[in-house]
This record gives structure tokens, sequence and C-alpha cells, in this order.
């Protein structure tokens, strides 16, 4: 109830009103709120400034560029939607979507349930456990081309130590990376190592913050413990579980080095993201208008899930 | 029972959600529009000639590439160094030209020149040539390999090293297998079944994250049967019958295990490992093998060149080169800098620093090139066969840019390599991808 009434002060002071209620003087208010929204002004103009510069800039060459048929030094001719066409009606352009999808599925929920597994686990007392949540961290923490590289190591040839596991098992001898669906799964399966302690820290962090009492409650009420996981545990971290996928989703769309390191996208473009294709299309193939084009529709569908996901979080936050 | 969050978010609010979501989301477009990394100022503003070189080989080969670039002084004015890595090459490149903060000379990927020279940014060799041909270094150039360079408004780089592909084969394991080094394709096929015997591979390659050899094997194999991707008038020629019969050739190796199922994926580490470990009998690699995978035994060596069933025999090189650019302080100054560095050249190999051939004769003849037998055999046996990514055609083009480690050239080779189609269609397959990013 402090922490509503605090809130509420907080608001009140935030849309401008003062102690007391909207009745306040009504000079006072105005004088401040001339005041404060110069203040406001100046201090937002470099941030503005910057952020035009940085992102704005950027956003509208681009979109110069998806309309233009030159190169990444001369913008060419304008060719209108020609390239989103061009695009669009590429099945590599649709294959790469479909791998991109899948790759995000698995990678969204394959992460979140591995970290809220361990995030359970780390709940209870487990001997060493410091050093074990260090050693959980270690996947996110480490660079990107170093865990690729060291996986590489692990899967890529038949004598890596991987394949000859399955060969010592007579298991026969697995191409990881050269079979093309086991090359989709073993990135998605990299995807996750390198995500789990990313969603492990956040549901930590919302656990963290679930008082012990409603457990206690709950089980002199005689719920099970799978009642308490799933009517308790999940709804009270269902905002950090949802801002988690909305985060992890554009991690996964936009991930280039997992893929691009460990496949490059192949082989036979069997793990080609949108990104990798984007990536292919401007610099290797030198298309910059249908490369930057993918782009586009990559932030297009992003800003979408997005919203999607805001609007469960906003749901999750009703009573 | 429901137990929700009862904490309304005032914090979380729906505008400022939608700007980090944007933020976020808009990573990819501003990734595929950014700029590159350059970051120093004008095409050497001050006078100073802004020189631009890639890691062609070790670090060693960088420190010393500065010190000769900035040993320069001439026309007034003096160079500095800078190294570009070969991750976005182009991407840097470009993105300093757009914002005049490029090199005024630079090495760079092989078809470099001509792409920049379509759009104007490339200035044109001619008068370097010329004092070349004063100073007596033109007529040092190894045969063939200026003529590449020249277009109809004149030179658009100079060559400076050759990245050779050639056959190269592990001396203890032929012996091991009893059988001849292969002279021509059956001698080819049989030596891999015999090495398949003892456990190693007779068609080394791979194509995986960032390898090219996978590539560079397809197109050798198309040449030394007298094809290629393009005809004698520079178009697109994938489907004529010596490319058909090269790559059916490659795909029955494929199927009798002479090229290691998992060389798709496989990295250029994981393919020097496989030369270092024993397990590559045969196969077309760079120059300077036994160095660049750790095995100076003598164990490694050079093949002589095979000859196709037509009598064809080729392989395919990439000519390197110096350009310079329109951003300059000086275009004389920037002329001067490349006849020095052309004529200082000689240290690097003095050095044992380049895993390339050089394009100078002296160079060929100095100790301590002229003392590798390998070395020698390069320049003797494959270098007269030599033909770059044009093949049947005599100059270079912005169009080479597009095949050289392009897409659709990358998915060929992988499809032929994991042999999931027969060779007509994988290069039914190519030629429509090509076309579609070839300037019209």
């Amino acid at each position: 109830m402090a922490l509503t009434t605090a809130q509420s002060g907080l608001s009140r002071a935030r849309r401008g009103v003062a102690p007391g209620g909207p009745g306040g003087p009504a000079n006072r208010k105005s004088k401040l709120s001339a005041q404060t929204s110069r203040t406001f002004f100046w201090l937002l103009l470099p941030s503005v400034i910057l952020l035009v510069l940085i992102h704005g800039y950027p956003l509208i060459h681009a979109g110069v560029q998806a309309t233009h048929d030159g190169s990444l030094i001369q913008t060419g001719n304008f060719v209108g939607g020609e390239n989103f066409a061009t695009v669009l009606s590429s099945p590599a352009f649709w294959k790469a979507a479909q791998f991109t999808l899948m790759f995000t599925i698995v990678g969204v929920f394959g992460s979140w349930l591995v970290g809220l597994g361990l995030a359970l686990l780390l709940r209870t007392k487990i001997p060493a456990g410091g050093t074990f949540k260090v050693l959980l961290l270690l996947p996110w923490v480490v660079p990107i081309v170093v865990s690729s590289t060291a996986w590489n190591w692990l899967v890529a040839t038949p004598d890596s130590l991987i394949p000859s596991l399955f060969r010592n098992l007579g298991l026969g001898t697995p191409l990881f990376l050269a079979d093309p669906n086991l090359a989709a799964i073993t990135v998605m399966v990299f995807k996750v190592w390198v995500s789990f302690p990313f969603m492990m820290m956040m549901i930590s962090a919302a656990l963290a913050s679930v008082d012990t009492t409603v457990y206690e409650a709950a089980s002199m009420d005689g719920a099970t413990r799978w009642q308490q996981f799933s009517q308790i545990t999940l709804p009270l971290i269902a905002r950090s579980t949802y801002i988690s996928w909305i985060l992890m989703t554009i991690f996964c769309v936009n991930d280039f080095p997992t893929i691009y390191l460990l496949t490059g996208g192949g082989p036979v473009s069997a793990t080609t993201s949108l990104v990798v294709l984007a990536y292919r299309t401007v610099f290797q193939d030198f298309a910059t208008g249908p490369g930057v084009a993918i782009a586009f529709l990559m932030t297009m569908t992003l800003v979408v899930i997005s919203v999607l996901l805001y609007r469960q979080i906003r749901k999750s936050s009703v009573e | 029972m429901s137990t929700k969050p009862s904490i309304a978010s005032s914090a979380f609010s729906r505008r400022g959600f939608l700007g980090f979501a944007a933020a976020a989301a808009s990573a990819p477009l501003l990734a595929a529009c950014g700029g590159g990394s350059a970051s120093q100022g004008g095409g050497g503003a001050g006078g100073t000639i802004k020189f631009w070189d890639m890691p062609w080989a070790t670090p060693a080969y960088n420190d010393a590439a500065k010190k000769l670039a900035e040993g320069f002084s001439g026309s007034g004015s003096k160079a500095s160094y800078q190294i570009i890595q070969w991750n976005n090459f182009y991407q840097t490149f470009s993105s300093a030209i757009a914002s005049k903060t490029g090199p005024a000379v630079s090495t760079g990927g092989g078809f470099q020149a001509f792409q920049f020279e379509q759009q104007g940014q490339i200035a044109y060799a001619d008068k370097v040539i010329d004092k070349l041909k004063e100073n007596g270094q033109f007529d040092d150039f190894l045969p063939g390999v200026l003529d590449p360079f020249k277009s109809d408004k004149g030179y658009v780089a100079v060559p400076w090293q050759l990245d050779m592909r050639v056959f190269w084969y592990r001396k203890s394991l032929f012996e091991k297998a009893g059988v001849g080094l292969p002279t021509d394709w059956p001698s080819l096929l049989e030596a891999g079944k015999a090495l398949k015997k003892v456990g190693a591979f007779g068609f080394t390659t791979g194509a995986g994250a960032g390898n090219n050899y996978g590539n560079h094997s397809m197109i050798m194999m198309m040449v030394n049967n007298g094809g290629g991707v393009w005809n004698k008038d520079g178009e697109l020629d994938l489907m004529n019958d010596r490319n058909v019969e090269a790559m059916e050739f490659v795909l029955e190796l494929v199927s009798n295990g002479i090229v290691d199922p998992a060389a798709v994926s496989y990295t250029t580490d994981n393919m020097s490992a496989q030369w270092k470990d024993g397990k590559a009998g045969f196969g077309l690699f760079q120059v300077n093998v036994p160095q660049r995978v750790g095995d100076t035994s003598g164990d490694l060596l050079v093949a002589d060149p095979i000859t196709g069933p037509h009598g064809d025999k080729a392989t395919i090189v990439f000519p390197n080169n110096i350009m310079m650019y329109t951003n300059t302080p000086s275009q004389e100054a920037s002329e001067a800098f490349l006849v020095y560095y052309l004529g200082q050249l000689k240290e690097l190999w003095r050095q044992k620093l380049m895993s390339a051939l050089p394009v100078f004769k002296s160079i060929t003849e100095l100790p301590e090139f002229a003392n590798d037998p390998n070395n020698v055999k390069i320049v003797k046996d494959w270098q007269p066969i030599a033909k770059t990514f044009a093949a049947q055609g005599k100059t270079l083009n912005a169009n080479l840019a597009a095949l050289d480690g392009g897409q659709a050239l990358n998915q060929f080779s992988q499809t032929i390599l994991t042999g999931k189609a027969d060779a007509k269609t994988a290069l039914q397959t190519f030629q429509s991808g090509l076309e579609s990013v070839l300037k019209k």
C-alpha cells in the first residue's frame, strides 16, 4: 500500500500535478510547467540530435538504398518497390525466413525452458552453488568467436570429440555441420546453449522478488508442487517472461555471428537466416538494394512481433 | 488461484517500450546500411598518401609492409600504413570511399579495383606503367600478369602477387597406398581409391564458413577441362559440355568417398588440420602449404598439373593488385608511391613472409624463394597454365567479384560436395543464381 501511494505520488509529480491534487494554485502550476518544459527541451535536445544522427539518418539512408538499384557508394536509380518484389519472389528469402522462424522459436523457448529449470534449481540449496552459477554464466560471457571455434572443434570433423563419442557408442558418425538437417539442429542447440544464461538471470531476478510466504500459504492450502509452479510461479514471473521473450526474439532474428561463424549459412543454405542472407546479398553479391530490403522486412516483422508481445505484458500487468 | 503482479507498470510505458523495441528491431537495418569502421581523415590530408593493406600473411608480414610503406618519401609526400581486416572489407572500403576518408592507394580483394572503377573511384595506372617501363620493372613482370588489368580506359590496377591454386600431395601417403601420382583424371580417381584404403582423402577441399577452397576446386576442375564460368566474350557460359563433364567427375569422386564427406562444412583451419594430420593425400591448396599447416618435413610436395580428358591443363590464379583512388592529395604522389612500393616488394619474399607467388621474375630468382623446390615447380609448371576467374576471357571485370565468394558459387560447391544433385541441375541453379546478381 505504501508503495502504491509512493508510486501514485511519483506519477502525479511526472504529470506536473502539485501535492494536494489538481486543485492546487493554477498560476504556480503554469509557471512550473513553463520552466519545466524549457528545461526538458534543453536537456533532451542533445539526446534527440544524437538519436536522429545515429538512428534516423541510417534509417532514412537505408530507405533510400532499398528503393534504388545502386551500390554502397552510389545510390543509383529509383526503382520503387522493385527490390522488395525481387526479395519477396525469391525462394532463398522464404527458405531463410522459414529457418529464421524455426531458429527463433527454438532459441526463445529452448533457452527459456533451460533457463527456467536452472533458475528454479538455483533457488534450492546445492553444494558449491556460487561456482555453479558462475559456470552456468560462461556461455553468455565467453565471446561468440571463441565459443563457435570451440563448438567447431567439438563437432566439425568425423574425428572431433562428439562424433567420436557417437561412433564409440555404435551410433554411427554423424556429420553435425555437413548434413543440412543436423547442421540446422546444431546451430539451434548452439543458440540455446549461448542464450540460456540470459534467460536464467532474468527468471532468477523475477523469482527473487517473489514472497516465499505465498508458497507457505499455498502449501497449507494443500497445493501440490505442480500447482504451486503453474498457479504461483509462472504467473508471478509472467512479465519477466514476456520481456525476455521479446528480447530473445530480437536477439535470435538479428543473430548473425552464431550462425555465420559456425556454418556460414550452409551447407547449401540450410542454416541461412534472414540476417545472414541480407549480409551475403549486400556484401558478397553486392546487391545493396535487395539486401537492405530484406533488412527492412525483418525490422517490420520484429516491430509487429514486439508490439504483440507487449500487449501480452500489459495484459499480465492487469489484476 | 491466480496470482498476477498487481503493480501497474507506470515506468514501463507504451511509448517507452515502442522506442526501445524500434531501436532494437532496427539493428539489422542499421547493420545492413551502416558505415564501415574506417575512421581516419580524407584521402591523405597534408600530403600524406594513405596506403591500406590487407593481412596477406602472418602479422610479421604487416610489420614489414608497414616499414616499407612508411619508408616512402617522394613528390613532397610521405605515406601512412593501415591494416584493413578481411571481415567486411568491402563495407569498410565502400563506406570510407563514400565519405571521402578512404585510402589513396590500397591492396584489397582480387576484383575490387574493377568494382570501384565502375563507380568512378579508381585512378588509372597508365602513368605508373610508363614509369615502370622507364625503370626496367615492366620487363621484369612474369608473362601475362599485367594484361588482365588493362581496360578500355587504361590500367585499373597493377599486380603485385599471384595467389595460385596448385595440387599438393603427401608423399608418405602415396607410398603407403602404393599408388603413383595422378597425371590425369582417371589416375586421380584410382589414386583417390587407393588413398581411401589407407584412411586418406584424394581430393582434399572445404566449403565451410569463410573457406573458398571448395569454390576454387570446382572452378579449377572446369578450367582444367577447357571450360569455365565465362566464354571468350565474357558472357556467362556455365552449361557448356566441359563444365558438365568436370562436375560429373567431381561427383564421381564424391560418391567414391574420395572427398571427405564432412568437407562441405570445413573451415580453412579444419582443412589445414587434415593436411597436418595426414588425412589429406592430394588436393588443391595455395602456395607455401608446408609453412601454413606447420609441416616442413619435406613430406608435403607440389604435384604435377593433371591433364583433362581432352588434353587440357590449367589451374586458377588470383592476380592480387594494388590500386589507386581518385581521392588523393596528389595523384603524382600516389603514382610515385606505387612505383616505389613495387620496387620494394622483393623484401617481403626475401624475408619469406609471403604465401603467394611474386609477379616479378627477379623475385623468383632470389635465393630465399628459389631454394624452395616447391616454389620453383609452381613457377615452372603451374604459372604458365594458370588462368584467372575470367577463364576463357582475357581481362578481369567487376562481375567476377559477384562470382568470387558470392552465394551462387558457394551453394553450387556445397551442392556438388554433398552429392545431392546431378551436375546439370547444379550448374543450372548456379547459372540462375549468378544471373540474378550480375550487372546487366
